[in-house]
């Protein structure tokens, strides 16, 4: 199901309180926030209001905040080899009573 | 090597345009984004700040004269990673200047490493101890850490580079480009945790009597560099050819 993957470029300060609105209702609360919404009609016309604020692209599969920002994360660039001695044994330890 | 695996990532990412989407009042309209990201700017616009020398590229076009190379290719990294992680590649390719210069850079008596930690590059040699700028979470003092992700490996006369990192927008995450990491072993120790000196805020509004006190102490994490190693050629190539 194709979505538009919205994003507010442009600050709706100065502008009508219905233009506020049509933006509330999209639910883009500052510059730059991206949305996604299903391709529709209604959410065409409600881009139509705001075209001069947004960038607008069509895409397959939304994505959630989480998977955004997890888009954005590098790598670590580490992993841990060996855990302290005391650390160890103490796992080690746990790992006795339970057995 | 850099303009071709980029300009390769560049077709495969540029989308032919949507379909025509019909809406009440107006036809053909398509929902093309305008911003730049990587798939929006031409090939030309791109390469600008790229210097190749003449004499690189027709190294890299007369690659048929070294038959026994490994296969062109950024492949997968072997450690598994979320589904939508960012999209760093490691370059595993054994170039010409590898076979010639590798054996030179071991040689030499001490290196250093440009390690990424998080993104965030920090240059290093063996015995360094570096502050990080936030407290590692789930490590231990004590714990040793193998660092694997790399951009620069040097010695005093020699330094082997990665392809510069792509700029990032919103839209299109920066791409670093990182070292195969079995070109070097790098471990650090954790030393422990600092604090700064306690730092206090005073928060207040004109008029008003009352002021609010906000107290910070943030705690960093402290790594000792316990080996810088860069292996040899021969060691390498055995690497490769165990994958």
């Amino acid at each position: 199901m194709p979505y538009f993957r919205i994003t507010l470029m442009r600050s709706a300060i100065g502008l009508p309180s219905k233009t506020h609105g049509v933006l509330a209702a999209l639910g883009l609360k500052k510059r730059m926030a991206t949305v996604y919404h299903p391709v529709s009609s209604s959410v065409a016309g409600q881009i139509m209001r705001i075209k001069e604020l947004v960038d607008v692209k069509e895409v397959e599969h939304a994505m959630t905040k989480d998977e955004m920002r997890a888009a954005r994360r590098p790598d670590p660039g580490y992993y841990v080899e060996k855990r302290d001695a005391k650390v160890r044994r103490e796992r080690e330890g746990v790992e006795g009573l339970a057995v | 090597m850099l303009a071709r695996t980029a300009r390769r990532s560049l077709l495969e990412t540029r989308s032919a345009l949507p379909p025509t989407f019909l809406l009440p009042f107006r036809a053909s309209i398509t929902t093309v984004s305008h911003t730049l990201e990587t798939g929006n700017v031409p090939d030309p616009l791109i390469h600008s700040g790229h210097h190749i020398s003449q004499e690189l590229k027709s190294k890299v076009q007369n690659r048929d004269n070294f038959p026994e190379l490994a296969p062109l290719s950024t492949s997968p990294k072997p450690s598994p990673r979320a589904a939508h992680a960012r999209d760093d590649a490691v370059i595993r390719d054994l170039t010409p200047s590898i076979r010639e210069l590798l054996p030179l850079l071991h040689s030499q008596p001490a290196h250093y490493l440009t390690i990424h930690i998080h993104g965030h590059p920090y240059l290093i040699t063996q015995g360094d101890e570096i502050r990080l700028p936030f407290l590692m979470p789930r490590v231990k003092p004590g714990d040793v850490l193998r660092l694997n992700r790399a951009t620069h490996i040097g010695s005093r006369d020699y330094t082997l580079k990665a392809p510069e990192a792509q700029k990032g927008t919103r839209d299109a995450p920066k791409k670093i480009f990182y070292l195969d990491d079995r070109l070097f072993v790098c471990r650090a120790t954790v030393v422990g945790i600092e604090q700064e000196p306690l730092r206090v805020m005073e928060k207040t509004k004109r008029r008003q009597r009352h002021i609010k006190h906000v107290k910070s102490q943030h705690r960093f994490t402290v790594l000792k560099i316990s080996d810088v190693e860069v292996k040899s050629l021969e060691e390498y190539e055995g690497l490769l050819d165990r994958r």
